[in-house]
């Protein structure tokens, strides 16, 4: 049992940090358009799609299939922005949510009648890594260094270039940065544009770990929310500490009780901390 | 309502009047089932939007649409009991449910888009506490009611008789909003969502009106839940509870416009005629093409009409009879 416990515990900080990197994309984009991308977790299931349809109908070798996924996740952000976020810039918060609310029954219906109800995936046989009575999957280990990476160069991306600067300081100030000369309508299509890439890559890492079907997304949109919350929305380092901390507490009940339990729990935890503490476990209060 | 109210009073007279005769032309069957939809999904919108329209938007609804349902269902399964007491249990315990949730949130402040994410997640854990309790209610499988006839049951193989039934919710539903309107409950809960700080200085208590308004609204949504699981007789978390149902009420009542006794009746209208239209005319080939279209329609609904349908139609109106007196 304690093993057990052990191995849920380093599998919840392995997943922690493919988490830490969705929640990281909703983050900035709620940092910077102020908007909820209700659908991002169905932007990952498209990602995966992408990536399986260039690896197995283009017979494309899979890391150039997932630079594939990626440019166009980061192409359809882009189109996300321009065709839905950009004319309920001004409208009120309710529409907005609404609007990616229905992209969702678009996103999933459409991959229905594209690639099937199926699950789909890309058979790759992963070693397993054993320290003494522990084993530990090298997909997820993979998985985890690679979004710690990815992480670091998001990190040097906002702040050592100007276009970091500059999506930075629209997150702080929208009218001081107009004022600067910054074009706010730019940065969102920049934003938008990382976001999407980003659930190309998550998408990317979870390949070796998880098969797709249409609903796959709807679990991870509702874990990047709860992750975002906790640690504070708009709040990038928050996020990236209660990734880990939702990682573990739902790897650690799945093993103890069942898997809806878990999701139950980072749910109740989610709305505990909006009630209590709405700023979120690092930030200032307003 | 800046027009007299001789003219809206005639219109609201006309509509219901269609409404109950409608049956009577009805050709088939199909056609009393989709209207039956209908008005089911109009009563519950039409609750739904008392909350919203005073700034309480919830999106999570199919918390007391999922208790609704699978109470009375339960209940008559295992134990026999009738689906009346079903549905007064069922109401009870949203209300309750809802008393508790509702005075969190209140208590602690929540407005606004944290409170319609919070709401959002609580729909999300009924459904998954319903899936969890699968020795009881069949998990994620759904459950089917046992199948009976007659009034002590609330089965009827006569679908005119549920048209007729959820017609006499629904008229509850829109007598209630009147009463509402005419209430001091709508010039406090106006004057808490212009700022709470304000009202509460004037000396309106926040918490209490808020809390009025949602227990109200529970209650009426868990009854719909109950029609529904009476009408369909197979209820399944993922179709009665959780995020899905909770954001298609929504969508019919913000569609239709909110802010008008109509616009809930409109949206549903509305909404389930063209999931059905697309889905007779599209799912013979692919299985999901109507949704998507659907989907694409909702989009461009909600970017062009962020009023709602009613909203724009009587904002124009009202437009025409102002330029028409001057």
């Amino acid at each position: 049992m304690l093993e057990q416990l052990l191995m849920a515990f380093i599998n919840g900080i392995l997943l922690g940090g493919v988490l830490a990197l969705l929640a990281f994309g909703l983050n900035l984009i709620f940092g910077v358009v102020k908007i909820i991308h209700m659908a991002y977790g169905q932007f990952v299931m498209l990602g995966f799609y992408f990536i399986y349809y260039f690896y197995t109908a283009w017979h494309l070798p899979l890391l150039v299939a997932m630079a594939g996924g990626i440019i166009v996740m980061g192409l359809l952000g882009m189109l996300v922005q321009l065709l839905i976020i950009n004319p309920l810039l001004d409208a009120p918060r309710l529409n907005q949510l609404l609007a990616l609310a229905s992209l969702i029954i678009v996103l999933e219906n459409l991959a229905q009648v594209v690639w099937g109800a199926d699950y789909r995936g890309i058979p790759i046989s992963m070693p397993i890594i054993q320290f003494g009575d522990i084993f530990i999957r090298s997909s997820y280990l993979l998985a985890f260094l690679g979004a710690i990476a990815t992480l670091g160069i998001l990190y040097l991306f906002l702040h050592k270039t100007y276009f970091g600067l500059a999506i930075r300081s629209v997150a702080q100030d929208v009218e001081m940065a107009r004022g600067m000369g910054i074009n706010p309508k730019v940065i969102y299509y920049i934003t938008l544009a990382a976001g999407g890439a980003l659930t190309g890559v998550v998408a990317a890492f979870f390949i070796p770990i998880y098969t797709v079907h249409p609903h796959f997304g709807a679990s991870f949109t509702l874990m990047a929310f709860v992750i975002v919350v906790f640690g504070g929305m708009g709040n990038l380092l928050g996020g990236f500490i209660s990734a880990f901390i939702i990682g573990v507490v739902t790897s650690i009940t799945a093993v103890l009780a069942s898997t809806e339990v878990a999701d139950i729990l980072a749910l109740v935890m989610f709305i505990l901390m909006m009630m209590v503490r709405p700023q979120g476990i690092l930030g200032a209060k307003a | 309502m800046k027009r007299n109210s001789t003219t809206s009073k005639l219109i609201m007279g006309g509509v219901l009047l269609v409404i109950a005769a409608a049956p009577l032309f009805a050709e088939s069957e199909y056609l009393i089932h989709i209207g039956t939809l209908i008005l089911l999904w109009a009563f519950v919108s039409t609750a739904w939007a008392y909350m919203a329209r005073f700034g309480l938007v919830s999106l999570g609804h199919g918390v007391f649409l999922g208790i609704g349902a699978y109470i009375p269902v339960l209940l008559f399964n295992y134990y026999g009991i009738s689906p009346w007491l079903g549905m007064l249990a069922g109401v009870i315990a949203a209300v309750i449910i809802a008393a508790i949730l509702g005075y969190a949130c209140f208590r602690f402040g929540l407005i606004g888009d944290y409170f319609a994410l919070v709401t959002l997640a609580m729909a999300e854990v009924v459904s998954l506490a319903i899936v969890a309790c699968r020795e009881i209610t069949g998990g994620s499988l759904g459950c089917t009611l046992k199948a009976s006839e007659g009034w002590a049951d609330l089965q009827f193989d006569d679908k005119r008789y549920f048209y007729y039934i959820i017609f006499a919710f629904l008229l509850l539903a829109l007598y209630i909003w009147r009463r509402i309107d005419k209430s001091r409950m709508r010039l406090a809960l106006t004057a808490i969502e212009e700022s709470e700080l304000a009202a509460a200085s004037m000396g309106v208590s926040v918490i209490r009106f808020k809390m009025g308004i949602t227990l109200l609204s529970a209650g009426l949504t868990a009854m719909g839940g109950v029609l529904y699981a009476q009408y369909v007789t197979y209820i399944n978390p993922g179709t009665i509870s959780g995020v899905g149902v909770s954001l298609s009420t929504c969508f019919k009542a913000i569609l239709g416009g909110m802010f008008n006794i109509f616009g809930p009746l409109a949206g549903s209208a509305i909404m389930v005629s063209l999931e059905e239209y697309f889905r007779v005319s599209f799912d013979t080939g692919f299985l999901g093409v109507s949704e998507v279209i659907f989907g694409i329609v909702l989009l461009v609904m909600i970017i062009f009409l962020p009023r709602g349908i009613v909203g724009s139609i009587s904002k124009w109106l009202n437009k025409r009879f102002d330029a028409a007196r001057s």
